[in-house]
This record gives structure tokens, C-alpha cells and sequence, in this order.
């Protein structure tokens, strides 16, 4: 079965197909075994690859110049496994409240099957469409709830990330005018051929600020605390667990694989992107007092971590960032997850508002903790191995590591604030019981731990690398952790709870669309400047 | 067609989402944006007296077919994304009462 990574596309598609045609309901169950013939056939594929994991399939003939093909390494393999997963989960989760929506699922799992392509694609032009058709469903599911925030959102989102495509799109047409092929492997073997001129580097210029909106880095990220924020709890944890990811797996395929040859040195401007990002995200993370706005703005800054790591283009810190983004899928996906149900219980979204949730949903607030302790680097938790990994870089650079600090000591404080939720006096409300939520949720969280502890053994079996760098017994963390708690605390009730007039600036900042697209070409104009000198 | 009048289009096109308030000339911009990107692939492709490419003509000087059919594409995904951003102008114009962006940021910001 050679032919297997197109049925990857293909079978979610033909799931939407069938959620689509059917009675609203009557079909719904049949996600799920679209979903286990896909994890069925994923093993199956994974088992009758060679021994170095590496796959390519040209579709229609030989000749790789003018064929469509699709390739898997195992970054793509890795990746492809996380959304598995990651969809299976959200189908738990979402089952009960949207199993009459069959337009919804139709979106949901159609999107599986794009995002999967976009994976697995070597094209370069594939890569675009599947990119264009990613920012055409996420539309629909952000506008689906059809309120008027959500519309807005949704068309922020749109404008915004079709231009950042298009901007893509330029660099594919000067690349093929160049090598006369947009077959990446092709071009990743030519690329010293042409990369000193300078359409190539006009060509990367665009690539890298086409894959920089969809990443959200700074100054672009606005548009991703607005879409996060108001779609429904189930897109949210998608999005911020996995469709964010998308451009990061872009960034590696083409800023790490396609341009290796090319030379230029952009690993300096690319990590403070990367950090700047992380304190900006952080920055308003800590002024928000909506929940869901909390966690979309954590995404950013998680975001800008991960580009840290993977600005290095080899070696512990690459793993770092790489893991990062493994890591944050999941312990991401489950606090939205346990937001929603949190929301949806309390009828409200206020931080300040929602008291008692430790004593009136136990097991919510035991999940949730385990995210919250994760997201903010506890050792024992997955967060902590993939932090201390992007560390290692720069572990002797006074500066950058106090940087790495003050996000550090940042998250903790933010979701100090968001921990308050948990306190206080049992409530007396009532909201429907769900085992199956729970399920896909303590699911993410065993991984979260599991990650925590046994990431020597993934290291080594799946990606053979050494990780022992990272020490979980080291004394020395757990009084780090301790630090971040009490300055964070401190911080926490000191500053942030009293809400001065400059943190209401900071909360109450709107970036206008025409101001995103100035700020856009400014950018351009800025990498542009570094990737040419 | 010169690829510096492609490039004014498209600049053109950012010219205008960097300055247009209304949502409905943004959408355009992209259009207009799309367009010159279209033009700049096609420009590519083009052969002054070149012939169709069908494949027995080996040995006569074709056109490079790959631009056009994947330019045809594009124009695909453009009209999808035009549409469904003037539906959303509809909806927003129904809750908000306008389409101006800065009214729209604004409201039901409690």
C-alpha cells in the first residue's frame, strides 16, 4: 500500500462527506471509526517503512520535476501522530454537544485531512492551496458560533492570513522562475546554484513573513488572541493546540530544509523575534482578565519559546523547541478544554468571578492544574524538559538568560491569577456530567506527565538524541520553581490583582486591520534588510 | 507585461489595506493584491510567439503550461476567499450596523 499517505487526506474527507450527506446525528458515530481506520492505517504505514523512516511518494509517473509527490520523514511522521491524537481528542470532547451539528463535524474533520496534507506535502504550490484552504475552514469554525464578536474575528483572521499567503505565493513564483521546479527536495539539492542572487533572497524574504503571520510572531500576532478568544472552547484548544503548530512545521520544512543551503545567517534575527514575541504575549497575558483571553495570549508567548529553540538550526536547542511544540499541543488543548467546561458551568468568562471550582469539579481542577503546572515549567511535568532543552543554547549568555526569566517568572504569575479560579467555597450550580470529556482530557494529561518523566527513553528510541542534559533530580529546579512561585506570587498581589491604570492601557490595546498591514510592511522591510546585508 | 508593472499592483493592493477603514475595500485590496500576483506568474510563463503546449509539438518552441494551471488555481481560491469575506461583511454589517473597522473593533467590547 504504497498509495497510504494519500488515504491520510483522503479518509477525513470522505468521513466529512458522509457527516455531511446523512441526517444531522444519525451518522455522528461514524467519526469515530473514520478516525480508528486512520490511526489503523497510520500504524500500518509507520510499521512497512524502511529503518530510517523516510518515504517518498510521486503520484502519476517518475519524474519528480513535474510530479505532485508527497514525503514523510520523521518530523512529518511526528507531527502526523499529534494530530491524530490530537483530533481523536477533540472528537471525545465535542461529541455530546455538537453531535447533531453535522455542518460543524463536515468543517472539523475536512479540516483533519487538509492539516494532514499540508504535513505531508513536497510541493511547494500544494503547500499554498492546503495553507489557503486551512485559513478558509478555521474561518468557518471561528464564525461558527455567529455572534458578532465571532464574526469579527473570523474576518480579521481571513484578510489577514490570506495576505500573508499571498506574500508565500511570491516567493514560490520566484523560486520557480530561479530553479524552474517547486518540488522542495529538488530545490533543497539546487538551492546553492542560485541563493546568492538576489530574487532567492527576495523569495525567502517573503516565505519567512508568509509563515511569520501564520505563527503569530510579533508584530503580527494580533490577529490570534481575537480568533482564539471567542471561537467556541473546542476550536480554540484546535487551533492553539495544532493549527498554530502548522506554520511552525512550515517554518522548519522551509527556513531549516529548503534554505539550508542557502546560507543565510538569520538564526540571531529569528531567535529575537522569537523572544521578543514571548514577552510581548506574555506582557498582555498577564493584563487579561478573561479566561479564554489568558490562554490565547499564552499561546503567543509559547509560540515565541518554541522560535527561540528552533532558531538554532541543530542540537539541543533545536530539540528543545521542536519538543516544545509537542508539549504545548497538549497540555494547551487541555486547559482550553477545561475552560470550556469551566465557562460553560459558570456561564461566564471573568477570572474574578469564577470562585470554588477545586471543590465543585474536582477532576476539571486536578486537569487543570496539571496544565497549569506544565505550562509553567514544573519539574515532573513536560513543560519543564522542553524549557530547560531551549536553555541550553544560551545557558552562559547573562542577558538572554535573564530574558528566559522574566517570561518564565511572567507565565507563573499569569496563571497564579488564573489558579484563583480554583479557590473558595463549593458553588451550588448544575452542568451536565460528561465521562467522555474527561476521558480525552485525562488522556492528554497522563502524556503531559508521562512526557515529564520518560523523556529519556523518547529521546533516544524515537529521535536518538541524548537528552540526559536535562536533570529531573537536579535540587537545583525545584529551587528555581520555587522562586518563580513566591516572585510570582508577590508580583501577583502586589501589582497585577490591584489592576493600576497602565495595565487597563495594556488590556484595552486594539491594533486596527490598516495598522496590522503597515506594521506587516514594516516588518518585511526589516528582515528584508537583514537577510540582504 | 513588464514584472515592475506587476509589482506596482500588488504594491498598490498593500497600499491600500495599510490605509483603507472600510472592510469591504480591504477585501478588494486582497483582490487587487491577488491580481497583480497572477499577472507577475503569467509574465513568467509567457513566450512571445510560442505555441500551445501540446506534446507532439516536440522541437517547436512552447509555452510553459506549469504558471497557467497553477495560476488557475489561484484564481479559484481567490473567488472562495472574496466570497466568503463579503458573506462575513453582511453578517458583521447586520450585528454592528456598519462596516467600518474601527467601529467594528470597538463595539461589544464590554
Amino acid at each position: 500500500m504504497e498509495l497510504l499517505p494519500l488515504l491520510f487526506v483522503f479518509i477525513p474527507i470522505f468521513t466529512a462527506v458522509i457527516m455531511y450527506l446523512f441526517k444531522p446525528g444519525k451518522w455522528a458515530w461514524f467519526v469515530f471509526v473514520g478516525q480508528t481506520i486512520l490511526i489503523a492505517s497510520f500504524i500500518f504505514y509507520v510499521i512497512g517503512l524502511p529503518s530510517d523512516l523516510t518515504d517518498l511518494l510521486i503520484i502519476g509517473g517518475t519524474n519528480q520535476m513535474i510530479r505532485i509527490s508527497f514525503y514523510n520523514d520523521i518530523t512529518s511522521l511526528s507531527f502526523i501522530a499529534l494530530t491524530l491524537l490530537m483530533w481523536f481528542v477533540i472528537l471525545l470532547y465535542t461529541y455530546n454537544t455538537n453531535r447533531k451539528e453535522n455542518k460543524f463535524l463536515f468543517f472539523l474533520m475536512f479540516l483533519e485531512g487538509i492539516f494532514l496534507g499540508l504535513i505531508q506535502t513536497n510541493d511547494l504550490f500544494n503547500m499554498f492551496v492546503f495553507l489557503e484552504l486551512i485559513t478558509i475552514l478555521v474561518t468557518i469554525l471561528i464564525a461558527y458560533k455567529k455572534t458578532g464578536s465571532s464574526f469579527r474575528a473570523s474576518i480579521y483572521y481571513l484578510l489577514l492570513n490570506t495576505v500573508a499567503a499571498m506574500m508565500f505565493l511570491i516567493g514560490i513564483i520566484l523560486i520557480y522562475y530561479s530553479y524552474g521546479t517547486i518540488n522542495i527536495q529538488l530545490v533543497k539539492q539546487m538551492m546553492g546554484e542560485h541563493s546568492d542572487t538576489m530574487t532567492i533572497k527576495v523569495a525567502y524574504i517573503f516565505m519567512l513573513s508568509g509563515i511569520s503571520v501564520k505563527a503569530a510572531l510579533f508584530p503580527l500576532f494580533t490577529w490570534l488572541p481575537k480568533a482564539h478568544g471567542v471561537a467556541q472552547s473546542t476550536i480554540s484548544a484546535l487551533l492553539s493546540g495544532l493549527v498554530v503548530k502548522g506554520a511552525l512545521y512550515m517554518l522548519i520544512r522551509i527556513n531549516h530544509q529548503m534554505f539550508l543551503g542557502a546560507g543565510y545567517q538569520t538564526e540571531d534575527m529569528i531567535f529575537w523575534i522569537g523572544t521578543v514575541t514571548s514577552i510581548i504575549g506574555v506582557m498582555f497575558a498577564l493584563t487579561q482578565k478573561d479566561l479564554k483571553q489568558i490562554l490565547a495570549y499564552h499561546t503567543v508567548s509559547q509560540v515565541g519559546i518554541m522560535v527561540m529553540g528552533l532558531s538554532h538550526m541543530e542540537g539541543l536547542s533545536y530539540m528543545g523547541g521542536f519538543l516544545h511544540i509537542f508539549n504545548h499541543a497538549l497540555f494547551k488543548s487541555l486547559l482550553f478544554m477545561g475552560a470550556g467546561i469551566v465557562i460553560k458551568a459558570y456561564q461566564t468568562k471573568k477570572v474574578y468571578e469564577i470562585k470554588g471550582v477545586f471543590k465543585t469539579m474536582p477532576w476539571t481542577a486536578i486537569l487543570l492544574i496539571v496544565g497549569m503546572l506544565s505550562i509553567s515549567g514544573a519539574p515532573f511535568f513536560n513543560g519543564f524538559v522542553s524549557k530547560s532543552l531551549v536553555k541550553y543554547a544560551f545557558k552562559n549568555d547573562m542577558i538572554k538568560m535573564v530574558l528566559f526569566t522574566i517570561i518564565n517568572i511572567g507565565t507563573v504569575t499569569s496563571f497564579i491569577k488564573f489558579s484563583t479560579i480554583l479557590f473558595g467555597k463549593k458553588q451550588d450550580i448544575t452542568y451536565p456530567k460528561n465521562v467522555k470529556q474527561h476521558l480525552g482530557m485525562s488522556l492528554i494529561a497522563l502524556l503531559c506527565i508521562l512526557i515529564g518523566i520518560f523523556y529519556n527513553e523518547l529521546g533516544q528510541f524515537v529521535y536518538q538524541v541524548d537528552l540526559s542534559y536535562v536533570h529531573l533530580f537536579d535540587i537545583l529546579s525545584f529551587v528555581d520553581y520555587a522562586l518563580y512561585l513566591i516572585v510570582g506570587y508577590l508580583f501577583y498581589h502586589y501589582v497585577i490583582h490591584k489592576d493600576y491604570k497602565p495595565l487597563q492601557k495594556i488590556r484595552e490595546f486594539q491594533l486596527t486591520f490598516e495598522n496590522a498591514n503597515f506594521l506587516y510592511i514594516v516588518y518585511i522591510v526589516i528582515i528584508g534588510i537583514v537577510v540582504i546585508l | 507585461m513588464n514584472p515592475i508593472l506587476t509589482f506596482i499592483i500588488i504594491l498598490i493592493g498593500f497600499y491600500g489595506l495599510a490605509t483603507s477603514k472600510n472592510i469591504i475595500k480591504s477585501v478588494f485590496c486582497v483582490t487587487i493584491m491577488e491580481t497583480g500576483i497572477i499577472l507577475l506568474f503569467l509574465n513568467l510563463g509567457q513566450l512571445e510567439g510560442g505555441m500551445i503546449p501540446i506534446l507532439d509539438r516536440l522541437g517547436i518552441d512552447i509555452v510553459d503550461p506549469i504558471p497557467q494551471a497553477l495560476m488557475i488555481t489561484t484564481i479559484v481560491i481567490g473567488s472562495t476567499i472574496t466570497s466568503l469575506a463579503l458573506m462575513l461583511c453582511i453578517k458583521i454589517f447586520h450585528h454592528f450596523g456598519s462596516i467600518e473597522w474601527k467601529v467594528v473593533l470597538r463595539r461589544g467590547d464590554k
